[in-house]
């Protein structure tokens, strides 16, 4: 039952491994430089790792806005997220993940009573506005970088595209760990406050239940990359294609530093050490920064016909999906609350003796909840294991085949 | 990873033999045709076995790096333009070939009047392509460059042209003495000869259009 509850949250995360994941590797895989099953189980791996090992940073954030206190609550707000998503993609207006969580957030506070922090709720919109221009910013230096490096050295075009596209793995893996750490949060950040698992110990480290709960929005989100994403990273692969080698190279590595810096409480600190204000932990729309940086190279290399049509979409949708996500997860919730009476949350001032069912629920099945995790990771282990072998020999199979043609070929010329 | 690999190595060197051997076939052609016109039949006949030699290196190399850049994914941006130019040269060191063979098979009568007509004409047309290999190799190291080498190869493809123009000329109103037959034929190698030049315009013009790609 107590994985029931976190199925929305699992199908954002499936969503979210579907498209904005299909940014990262988009342009390789769409120009053939890298293959969909490298590029996926690469972008799988490091979104994971990202999000397991860095994922907190945003979510506390996410948390201060609004520390959703009832599983009930978490799990009709991640609902009604997916639903925004789904509905304004369906119509094709702009939306992103994160702005539709935030306005669940905002919501949900409403709806409880709960009071929202406007420090953080302006932190938050401030890094919205920040990811593309930094992102633009990020790519004209890059780009920069990378024609001087590139005429200076005069370095055989061959060589310079093998290293772009060992860069374009390299920046892939790096984009889809600071991803993971970055957008987790949008995915299981309102369920941190309202679940409390036990320490899952594998051996060699000990995850805690944010951590527990940002590995299965990771596996979620993998399953979104490995089955649904090629054809988005086809789409997007054909429209970055219009770009060269280097600037699709550039734009992903723009992208990940961006996401990368938004979600690293490490650099965050270090900042403050050197007395500057320290970077917030937002999570921030990946197909947004993305457009920034494209429009960066745009910019640089002298487009005067900047399309102020996309500009005006990301514009649009820094308002529309919070407010249509948070009208939606206020009427949701009356209705969960009303219909099915269904513990939604409270707010933060009212007692904390209150019993619900939910929270007995949790007690019940926080055990169970780790442990089918730990036979998760199991399975998913061996399951992995057979799969590399079997591609290994597969591959084997396919360089001998070729081989053997080319050598009878060569033997009938001769 | 491919820069973990030697992959990139080989094909790099796969494709200066390429040009390598397009180079040095222009020089055993241009060697050919002097010793055909000096009637030196047996160093004509050694000619014609190297660049038959260079034009079969050539072809097996042509369709090794077409198979290399297909099944490493190199170049995917600009596989398909690479693999043309590739061909377009290879056209060049067949076009070499076919002429020295046609003059082998039909040991075409040249008055030693137009010996220098067609010594000029056929070291024009070949400098037209000798300018191309330099151009072509600057595509991958210097493609801002291009364009600018290609100048040559444009100059001397039209001072190919008016020699031509001229010898045919000389042939067809000065040279009573040969009959229509004779004449048909030494146009007919003029033709082939001019023709190396026409190629290598061909591919400067494809040359050029890929390096204001590569560049912008």
């Amino acid at each position: 039952m107590i994985l029931f509850f976190l199925t929305s949250g699992l199908f954002l995360g499936w969503s979210l491994g579907a498209n904005d994941a299909s940014h990262i590797f988009g342009s390789a895989v769409g120009s053939k430089m890298v293959s969909f099953r490298k590029a996926a189980i690469i972008a799988s791996v490091f979104f994971i790792l990202g999000a397991v090992i860095q994922g907190s940073g945003t979510s506390h954030t996410l948390d201060k806005l609004g520390s959703v206190n009832a599983i009930g609550g978490s799990f009709t707000l991640a609902f009604a997220a997916a639903i925004t998503i789904y509905m304004m993609t369906k119509f094709a207006l702009p939306i992103s993940t994160t702005q539709a969580i935030v306005g669940a957030i905002i919501g949900w506070n409403f709806f409880t009573g709960n009071h929202t922090d406007s420090k953080t709720l302006e932190r938050i919109v401030s890094a919205w506005i920040a990811g593309p221009v930094i992102g633009a910013a990020f790519a004209i230096l890059l780009y920069i970088t990378v024609k001087k490096f590139k005429r200076s050295t005069k370095i055989h075009l061959i060589r310079f595209e093998s290293y772009i596209k060992t860069g374009l793995i390299l920046v892939g893996a790096f984009g889809a760990y600071s991803l993971g750490a970055n957008n987790i949060a949008n995915v299981m950040g309102v369920f941190v406050p309202a679940f409390h698992l036990n320490d899952l110990n594998l051996w060699i480290i000990t995850l805690n239940s944010s951590q527990q709960l940002f590995l299965l929005g990771g596996l979620a989100c993998a399953t979104g990359i490995l089955t649904y994403s090629y054809k988005v990273m086809n789409t997007i692969g054909n429209n970055i294609l219009e770009l060269s080698s280097e600037a699709a190279l550039v734009v992903v590595l723009a992208q990940a530093l961006v996401l990368f810096i938004f979600s690293s409480t490490g650099l965050s600190n270090l900042f403050v050490k050197a007395g500057l204000p320290p970077i917030p932990m937002v999570p921030v729309s990946s197909s947004q920064v993305i457009v920034g940086c494209i429009l960066g190279i745009g910019l640089y290399k002298g487009a005067r016909n900047i399309n102020f049509k996309v500009l005006g979409e990301i514009g649009l949708a820094w308002i529309i999906s919070p407010v249509a996500s948070g009208l939606l997860t206020f009427l949701l919730l009356f209705f969960m609350k009303n219909v099915f009476g269904l513990n939604v949350g409270r707010a933060a001032n009212e007692s904390a003796a209150v019993t619900d069912q939910t929270s007995s629920l949790t007690a019940i099945g926080q055990a169970d909840a780790s442990n089918i995790i730990k036979y998760l990771l199991f399975g998913l282990f061996i399951f992995g294991t057979i799969g590399i072998i079997f591609y290994i020999l597969l591959e084997n199979k396919k360089k001998r085949e070729m081989q053997r043609s080319e050598e009878k070929f060569w033997k009938n010329m001769k | 990873m491919p820069v973990f690999t030697r992959t990139t190595k080989n094909l790099i060197l796969k494709i200066d033999e390429f040009f390598d051997d397009i180079d040095l076939g222009l020089l055993v052609f241009k060697e050919g045709i002097k010793s055909y016109l000096d009637k030196d039949m047996e160093a004509f006949r050694r000619h014609l076995q190297k660049v038959d030699q260079l034009e079969n290196n050539a072809d097996r190399l042509q369709r090794e790096i077409e198979n290399e850049m297909i099944m490493h994914s190199i170049l995917p941006q600009h596989r398909s333009e690479v693999s043309t130019l590739i061909d377009e040269l290879d056209e060049i060191i067949d076009a070499l070939k076919s002429s020295l063979n046609e003059i082998n098979i039909e040991m075409p009568d040249i008055p030693s009047s137009l010996n220098k007509n067609f010594i000029s004409i056929t070291e024009t047309s070949v400098n037209a392509a000798e300018e191309l290999i330099p151009a072509a190799r600057l595509y991958f190291k210097a493609p801002y460059t291009v364009r600018e080498r290609l100048l040559k190869v444009y100059y001397f493809e039209s001072e190919t042209d008016k020699l031509a123009f001229s010898a045919k000329r000389i042939i067809f109103q000065e040279m009573n003495e040969l009959d229509l037959a004779h004449k048909a034929h030494l146009r007919y190698i003029i033709h082939h000869i001019e023709n190396i030049s026409d190629l290598a315009q061909k591919a400067a013009d494809l040359l050029s259009g890929m390096a204001i790609k590569i560049v912008m």
